[in-house]
C-alpha cells in the first residue's frame, strides 16, 4: 500500500500558543482514519493543515507526492483532489443547491453547465436529496445542508475526503442521515480523515483510530484495541467521559 | 388649547399696543411743518452719500434749494426707491424726489411737480460699424427691449426710417443680437447704454439722446397740493436765478465725449492672456450684476488696463482666500481683489502702485445705539477672514474687550449684525458704503481708520512685465480720466459720469424680489450651477467608487502589505476634513509640483479621495462581514482567491454594502457644496454670487436648499427601488 498523505513532525503555533507539537501520520490509500480527542487538543487544526487551510509552522505534509508545506506548491491544484466537509456546512448562501455543487466543476474542470448539472443530480440522489436540486440553501435543514456540502465536495471527484466534525452542529435526528452517507462513501473505498465525537461511527467504520491530546498523537490503532483496551491514561480518561454519559 | 388662545391674544394685543405707540409718533412728526421727503439710497448723480457720508446729488440739492427759496424745512430720508414710493402711498412721508420718471401709471397714484430733469434715448451700434444715423437703418433690423422708453421711441420712428425691430426681454440679449450682427443697432436709455459700454460691450453710442422722459417730484394724489405748489414755485425761481443750472453743472459738468483710451500696446505683454483671481463677492470691487456678469471697480479697472496695454485677462472669481492661495501656488498670474497692501503680503507678493485708498469703518444695525468702540465691551463683533477690517478688529479687541466672529463672506457678516448676533462689523469703507446703498440694514458709525491702499498683486519675482504693464496702464487711465469714471460708476464720487449708474440702480430697485421673481431672474445661473453640481457629483461618484472598491478589496486581501496600504489611505483621506483636502490639492499640489490644476479636476480629485476612503472602509467592512467559512469552503474546493471573491464573497458582500453606497452617493452630492471654496461655480457658489448682488440671503438659500433636497429625494427613491430589487 502507498501513502496517500504523509505527515512528518508537523508543528503549528499561533504566537506562543503551540497547538501542534510534532505530529507524524501516514494515511494509506482507501484507509478511513478517525481522529478523536478532547476539545482544544488540536485535532481540527491537524485536519485543516492537510489541505493547508492552516499553514504549518514547521514539518512537512506530502499529499500525492506533492509537499504542500512548500509555499511554492500549487495548492489550488492539490485541493481539487481533497474534498472537505465543515462543521458549519459553509454552503454558498448566494447560490442555489445545484449551483453550489456545479460551481467548482464548471470553474475549474471546464465542464459545461449541462455536464455539471447531470453529475450534480446523480450526487444529490446518492445523498438522498434529488428533490432539492433547485432549492435555496436557506430553505434546507442542517442535515440536508451537510449532505449537500458532501455532494459539493464529491463533485470534484477527490481521492481524499476530510471531515471536520461534520455532525457536531446538527440536531440529533439529523446525525444518522449524514453518517449514513459517510458510511456509504467508506464502503466505496474513499480515503477519509474524519474528526468526530461519534464513537459509534469510529468503531464501525474506522480502519484506524487516532487519539490526539495536547497537540500530540498519544495512541493509535484498530478501533477494537482503542476502545476495548486503551493504554494511555489520558485516553482511558477521555473514553470514560465520552462513553459513560 | 385655551392657554394657547390666551397667549396668542396676548401677543396680538401687545402688537396693537406697540403700533399704537408708533403711529401717533408719525403724526406728531408731520405736524412739525417740516416736510418728510423720501429719496433713493443710491442713484448718482441724483442722490448718493459723498465721502463724508452726507447725502448729496442733484435731487437733494434741488430740494434744499427749493425749500430755502420757499421758506420751508425738509427732512430728506434715503429710503430706497421702492420703499420711498410705498411710504408715500401710505402717507408716511410727504413727497418723493428720487430720479423718478413721470409715467401715466405713476400719475394715476401721484401728483407730479414741474419736470426737473430730462432723460433720453440713444442708438448704439457695433464698434466697427459704419452706421452713424437713423437714415442708414433702412431695410435693416434693430434690437429693442420690451417695455422701455427706448422701444417706444424706436417704434415711433421705424416707419419713417424704414427699419424692422426685434424685441428682447433683457438688455443682454439685445446687445448680443447687435454684437453678433443679427441686428445692426439697438436703442436704449442713455445711462443704461453707457453703463453697458463701460462694462466692455463691443458697442458704441452714435446718436445724441432723443428727448423722451422727465423726472418729477411726486406727492400723494389729491393731497399735499400746498407742498406741490411750493415746489413748483420754488423750482421756477431757482431755474430763473441760475441755481438749477449751477446744481446740474456741479454734478454733470460739461459732458465729455467718450474718448477711447490710447491704444499704444505694451510689447512685453501684448496679446498675452493672464489669469487673474478675484473675490467672489466684494462689491463694489467685484460682484456679479443682474445679468450674472462680473463687474465692479476691480474688474472694470483691470479690463481697462488690459485694453490700454493690449493684453488679455481671464478673470476668475475664486474667493479672496482661494485667490491668494492660488497666486501663492502659481495657479494664477495675479490677484485684484480689493486687497490692501500690507508688509506681510509684500513678503510673498509684488504689488502694483496703489489703485485705491481705503480705510476700515465700523457699522452697526440701523436701530443700534452703538456708536463708539468703547461700547463694544463684552460684545461680539463680526469680521470677514483675511480682510484689513479683520486685522484692525483683532488689533483692538483686547483694548476694547470685544470678541470676534469670523465669516468667509461679506453678506454672512452683514447678516450676523442685522440679526443681532453680533453688535457691529468692521469693513473697508467703500465696501460698507456700497453694501448699505444696496439695502443692507446697517449704518456706519465711525470714520475710516487704518487707511490703507489697495494693490494689484503678482507672485514675488514672477510676472514683473504684467506688474509693469498694470502700473503703466493705471497711470494712463488716471491721466485720461477713465479711472475716475470707473470709480464714479460704483461710488458716485466723481460727478463727471455718474449718470451711468443712474438707470441700472433703478432697475435693481424694481427687481421682483418674490421667490418666483428670484427664480425667474436667476434661472440661468441656478441651472448652470445645478448642472455643475450634478456633473461634479456624477464624475466624483464614478471615480470614488472605483477608488473605494480597489482600496477596500486591497484591505480585505490576505496580504499584509495590501492591508497596510489600504488602511493608510483610508486613515489619511477619511481623516482629513474635506475643506482642508480641497485647499491642499488645489493650492498645495501646484506649490509642490509647479504645475496648475484646473479647479474642476482638483474638485473631482478631492471628492474621489475623500468619498473613496469612506467607500473603501465600508467595502472592506462588507467583505469582512461575510462569514469566513464561505471563503474557506470556496478555497477548499480549489478555487483561487480571485475567483472565490468574485463568485462567492462579493455577491454576498455587495448586498451588505448597498445601503452604504447609497448613503455615500447622497453625501457626495452634498459635499460638492464645499468645493465652492476653490471657486467652482456649483450650486452653492451660484447662491453666494446671487446673494452678493441682491442680498436676499434667506430667499436664495431657501431656493438652493430646495434644489438640493429635490435631487436627494430623487436619489433616495432610486436607491429604495434598487434595494427592493436586490432583496426580491
Amino acid at each position: 500500500m502507498t501513502s496517500k498523505i504523509k505527515v512528518q513532525d508537523l508543528k503549528k503555533n499561533y504566537g506562543e500558543n503551540h497547538v501542534l507539537k510534532g505530529i507524524d501520520l501516514d494515511v494509506q490509500n482507501n484507509e478511513v482514519v478517525v481522529i478523536i480527542g478532547p476539545s482544544g487538543s488540536g485535532k481540527s487544526t491537524l485536519l485543516r493543515c492537510l489541505n493547508r487551510l492552516e499553514a504549518p509552522s514547521s514539518g512537512s505534509i506530502v499529499v500525492d507526492d506533492v509537499d504542500i508545506s512548500d509555499p511554492k506548491a500549487d495548492i489550488n491544484k492539490v485541493r481539487q483532489n481533497i474534498g472537505m466537509v465543515f462543521q458549519h456546512f459553509n454552503l454558498f448562501n448566494n447560490l442555489s443547491v445545484s449551483e453550489n455543487i456545479t460551481l467548482a466543476p464548471i470553474e475549474l474542470k471546464g465542464e459545461t453547465k449541462e455536464q455539471a448539472q447531470t453529475q450534480a443530480k446523480k450526487l444529490l440522489e446518492t445523498v438522498g436529496l434529488a428533490d432539492k436540486f433547485d432549492a435555496k440553501v436557506q430553505s434546507l435543514s442542517g442535515g440536508q445542508q451537510q449532505r449537500v456540502a458532501i455532494a459539493r465536495a464529491l463533485a470534484m471527484n477527490p481521492d481524499v475526503m476530510l471531515f471536520d466534525e461534520p455532525t457536531s452542529a446538527l440536531d440529533p435526528e439529523m446525525v444518522g442521515d449524514v453518517l449514513g452517507v459517510m458510511k456509504d462513501l467508506a464502503k466505496q473505498g474513499m480515503t477519509m480523515v474524519v474528526v468526530t465525537h461519534e464513537m459509534g461511527f469510529a468503531k464501525e467504520v474506522a480502519d484506524r483510530v487516532i487519539f490526539v491530546d495536547d497537540g500530540k498523537i498519544l495512541e493509535q490503532g484498530k478501533p477494537d484495541a482503542i476502545f476495548s483496551n486503551p493504554q494511555n491514561p489520558r485516553l482511558q480518561d477521555f473514553l470514560n467521559k465520552v462513553l459513560n454519559v | 388649547m385655551k392657554k394657547w388662545l390666551i397667549r396668542s391674544l396676548g401677543l396680538v394685543a401687545c402688537l396693537l399696543g406697540f403700533l399704537g405707540v408708533m403711529l401717533p409718533n408719525h403724526t406728531a412728526q408731520a405736524a412739525e411743518k417740516t416736510y418728510q421727503i423720501g429719496t433713493d439710497v443710491t442713484y448718482p448723480p441724483f442722490e448718493f452719500a459723498n465721502d463724508q457720508n452726507k447725502y448729496v446729488g442733484i435731487d437733494i440739492d434741488i430740494m434744499n434749494a427749493v425749500a430755502k427759496e420757499e421758506g420751508f424745512k425738509v427732512n430728506i430720508k434715503p429710503l430706497g426707491f421702492n420703499a420711498a414710493v410705498q411710504a408715500l402711498e401710505a402717507s408716511q412721508i410727504d413727497g418723493v424726489i428720487a430720479g423718478m420718471t413721470i409715467t401715466p401709471a405713476r400719475q394715476a397714484k401721484f401728483d407730479f411737480g414741474t419736470p426737473y430733469y430730462k432723460t433720453g434715448v440713444v442708438m448704439a451700434v457695433k464698434k466697427d460699424s459704419n452706421i452713424k444715423g437713423f437714415s442708414q437703418l433702412k431695410g435693416k433690423k434693430v434690437a429693442l427691449k420690451t417695455g422701455t422708453a427706448a422701444a417706444t421711441y424706436a417704434n415711433s420712428i421705424k416707419d419713417k426710417y424704414g427699419f424692422q425691430t426685434v424685441t428682447f426681454d433683457d438688455s443682454n440679449n439685445m446687445y448680443e443680437d447687435v454684437t453678433t450682427g443679427n441686428s445692426v443697432a439697438c436703442f436704449e436709455d442713455q445711462p443704461v447704454m453707457q453703463y453697458g459700454v463701460a462694462q466692455g460691450l463691443d458697442l458704441k453710442i452714435v446718436t445724441k439722446p432723443a428727448n423722451n422722459g422727465n423726472y418729477g417730484f411726486a406727492v400723494q394724489k389729491g393731497k399735499n397740493k400746498a407742498l406741490l405748489a411750493k415746489f413748483n414755485a420754488g423750482f421756477k425761481k431757482i431755474k430763473a436765478n441760475g441755481t438749477y443750472d449751477k446744481i446740474v453743472q456741479k454734478y454733470l459738468g460739461t459732458s465729455s465725449t467718450t474718448s477711447s483710451a490710447s491704444t499704444k500696446k505694451n510689447p512685453k505683454v501684448a496679446d498675452k492672456t493672464f489669469t487673474i483671481g478675484t473675490d467672489v463677492t466684494f462689491p463694489p470691487f467685484e460682484f456679479a450684476n443682474d445679468q450674472n456678469q462680473y463687474v465692479g471697480i476691480d474688474i472694470d479697472l483691470l479690463n481697462a488696463i488690459a485694453e490700454n496695454q493690449g493684453f488679455k485677462v481671464d478673470v476668475k472669481p475664486l474667493g479672496f482666500n482661494a485667490a491668494v492661495q492660488a497666486l501663492d501656488s502659481g495657479q494664477i498670474d495675479g490677484v485684484i481683489a480689493g486687497m490692501s497692501i500690507t508688509n506681510e503680503r509684500k513678503a510673498k507678493f509684488d504689488f502694483s502702485s496703489p489703485y485705491f485708498q481705503s480705510g476700515v469703518v465700523m457699522a452697526v444695525a440701523k436701530d443700534s445705539k452703538v456708536t463708539k468702540l468703547t461700547q463694544l465691551k463684552g460684545k461680539k463683533v463680526a469680521v470677514k477672514t483675511g480682510t484689513a477690517g479683520a486685522d484692525y478688529a483683532n488689533s483692538i479687541k483686547a483694548k476694547y474687550g470685544f470678541k470676534t466672529v469670523t465669516f468667509d463672506d461679506s453678506n454672512n457678516m452683514y447678516q450676523d449684525v442685522e440679526t443681532g448676533n453680533s453688535v457691529a462689523c468692521f469693513e473697508d469703507s467703500p465696501v460698507m458704503r456700497y453694501g448699505i446703498q444696496q439695502g443692507t440694514k446697517l449704518k456706519i458709525v465711525t470714520g475710516p481708520a487704518e487707511k490703507g491702499d489697495y494693490g494689484f498683486a503678482v507672485k514675488k519675482g514672477v510676472n514683473a512685465d504684467l506688474l509693469a504693464a498694470f502700473n503703466t496702464g493705471l497711470a494712463n487711465l488716471k491721466a485720461n480720466g477713465q479711472y475716475d469714471k470707473i470709480t464714479a460708476k460704483y461710488l458716485g464720487k466723481d460727478e463727471q459720469s455718474a449718470t451711468a449708474k443712474a438707470k441700472p440702480a433703478a432697475t435693481q430697485d424694481t427687481e421682483n424680489r418674490s421667490f418666483v421673481g428670484l427664480i425667474k431672474q436667476n434661472k440661468g445661473a441656478l441651472w448652470d450651477g445645478f448642472k455643475e453640481t450634478i456633473w461634479l457629483t456624477i464624475v466624483s461618484i464614478f471615480f470614488a467608487t472605483i477608488f473605494g472598491i480597489v482600496v477596500g478589496l486591497l484591505g480585505a486581501a490576505p496580504s499584509k502589505f495590501g492591508k497596510g496600504v489600504s488602511s493608510t489611505l483610508i486613515y489619511i483621506f477619511r481623516g482629513m476634513p474635506l475643506l482642508v483636502l480641497a485647499l491642499f490639492i488645489y493650492t498645495g499640489i501646484p506649490s509642490l509640483t509647479g504645475s496648475k490644476i484646473p479647479a474642476f479636476i482638483a474638485g473631482v480629485v478631492t471628492l474621489t479621495l475623500n468619498e473613496g476612503a469612506y467607500t473603501a472602509a465600508f467595502v472592506k467592512g462588507g467583505i469582512e462581514a461575510v462569514d469566513s467559512g464561505q471563503m474557506e469552503a470556496a478555497r477548499s474546493l480549489g478555487l483561487p482567491y480571485g475567483k472565490s471573491m468574485r463568485k462567492v464573497i462579493l455577491p454576498q458582500g455587495i448586498r451588505i454594502m448597498i445601503p452604504s453606497f447609497i448613503n455615500q452617493f447622497i453625501i457626495t452630492l452634498k459635499d460638492t457644496s464645499i468645493l465652492s471654496i476653490i471657486g467652482l461655480l456649483e450650486l452653492t457658489q451660484t447662491g453666494k454670487i446671487i446673494i452678493a448682488r441682491n442680498l436676499e440671503g434667506f430667499k436664495v438659500w431657501t431656493i438652493v436648499a430646495f434644489i438640493y433636497l429635490a435631487v436627494i429625494t430623487l436619489l433616495t427613491w432610486l436607491s429604495n427601488w434598487v434595494q427592493r430589487r436586490m432583496d426580491a
